[in-house]
């Protein structure tokens, strides 16, 4: 069974006032749920590293999480901000489809809509979009994507770098 | 992998303290504190206006003066609420602020083309630059204040939040000086006491991302 946003949201609070056994538990969870918040967002064999990076994060930065706010939304704006850090770091190879596996598996699909990866496609133009995907998350070289894309091998790199560029700043929108 | 990330689930855990959430009422009593060591910074080592405590005071004076502090309050706000992210946040209402803040040089630039050439004199000048320099010197204060606020936190944007917290520098420490500065002359608060919100966002721009990055 998934924790919901209520028991994780408790957790959390426990975990800020020291509590290890809440802390343990709530990681646990943030573990499962990250896994599939950046399933077919990022190439398998990078999805554990991604995984951990975030969860060092959350521990890091575990103070400015609101007791008195959802923690879903604090916690995918961190994820978010791990994600494009991650994306802007690597290029890899391709080994997954992508699609929007995230919201369909959710037990609650109107907020993982909202807090979801994709979503932030959704405010690039569909010329900066398309590349990211299939270069930074598909793996393909820029030749290909260029192929694939009908642009120009130039006007690949330069959508790559202003829709990453654009997605840094869009990690708190919903 | 889930062995890999077990073993650092259980060092997280080793490691947890209890921490202190942070509150946007504590965020914003750290820019008040830079903002009253600004003003004490004044006070002691410039002086107040002869005027400030016992009027009349100039019109140009209170409104150019209570524009950059509510600019500066506006994007000190904004700051506080980039230190604790969540999704679905907004932190866009300092873009009025600084839009109604935009009227005083605007207004300045508007003047100064009517006015005679001969009026702008050396003063203007050397007037002008103490001005900026003191502004943005304690602006400092404010700007250390919400660098530390943000280190505690976790902006997702180290670019916006560089230039909001010099922007909110800026502002505050041109508002501490206004009480200071003795020019009523709309072509020098909107210029001079201006320049020094451009400057200090400029700066907060180029050094602070570094500083809050995670």
């Amino acid at each position: 069974m998934r924790a919901d946003e209520t028991s994780m949201a408790r957790l959390m609070a426990l975990s800020q006032q020291g509590d290890q056994r809440a802390y343990a538990t709530l990681l646990a969870e943030c573990q499962k749920w990250l896994a599939r918040y950046y399933s077919r967002r990022i190439v398998p064999h990078h999805l554990d590293d991604l995984v951990q990076d975030t969860l060092l994060s959350l521990h890091r930065k575990r103070a400015s999480y609101d007791p008195s706010r959802p923690f879903l939304p604090w916690l995918a704006a961190i994820a978010r901000y791990r994600w494009v850090d991650h994306l802007r770091q690597f290029y890899r190879a391709a080994e997954d489809a992508f699609d929007d596996g995230f919201a369909a598996e959710s037990e609650e699909p109107a907020i993982a809509a909202r807090i979801s990866l994709e979503r932030m496609f959704t405010y690039l133009p569909p010329s900066q979009a398309e590349v990211i995907k299939l270069v930074k998350i598909g793996g393909l070289s820029i030749a290909e994507a260029a192929s694939t894309s009908g642009q120009s091998e130039s006007l690949v790199k330069v959508n790559i770098h202003r829709g990453l560029k654009k997605l840094a700043g869009l990690i708190e929108k919903a | 992998m889930l062995l890999k990330n077990d073993s650092l689930i259980e060092a997280l855990v080793a490691d947890l303290r209890p921490v202190k959430p942070l509150s946007f009422g504590l965020g914003m009593l750290a820019a008040a504190a830079g903002a009253a060591l600004a003003l004490a910074g004044v006070s002691i080592f410039a002086g107040l206006r002869a005027d400030f405590l016992i009027g009349p005071h100039d019109p140009v004076f209170l409104i150019s003066t209570g524009i950059f502090l509510m600019l500066g309050i506006a994007a000190s706000v904004a700051v506080v609420g980039m230190s604790r992210p969540q999704v679905g946040s907004e932190h866009g209402g300092w873009v009025w602020a600084a839009a109604m803040a935009a009227l005083l040089p605007l207004t300045a630039i508007v003047v100064w083309l009517f006015r005679p050439a001969d009026s702008m004199s050396g003063n203007f000048v050397d007037h002008g630059t103490a001005c900026l320099l003191a502004g943005c010197g304690f602006g400092i204060f404010v700007g250390a204040a919400l660098t530390f606020w943000l280190r505690r936190g976790a902006p997702t944007s180290a670019a916006l939040a560089g230039l909001l917290t010099g922007i909110a520098a800026g502002s505050l420490g041109t508002f501490a000086f206004s009480l200071h500065c003795t020019y009523n002359d709309i072509v020098h608060i909107g210029l001079w006491h201006g320049a020094v919100v451009a400057v200090s966002a400029a700066v907060g721009r180029l050094i602070i991302p570094t500083l809050v990055r995670w």
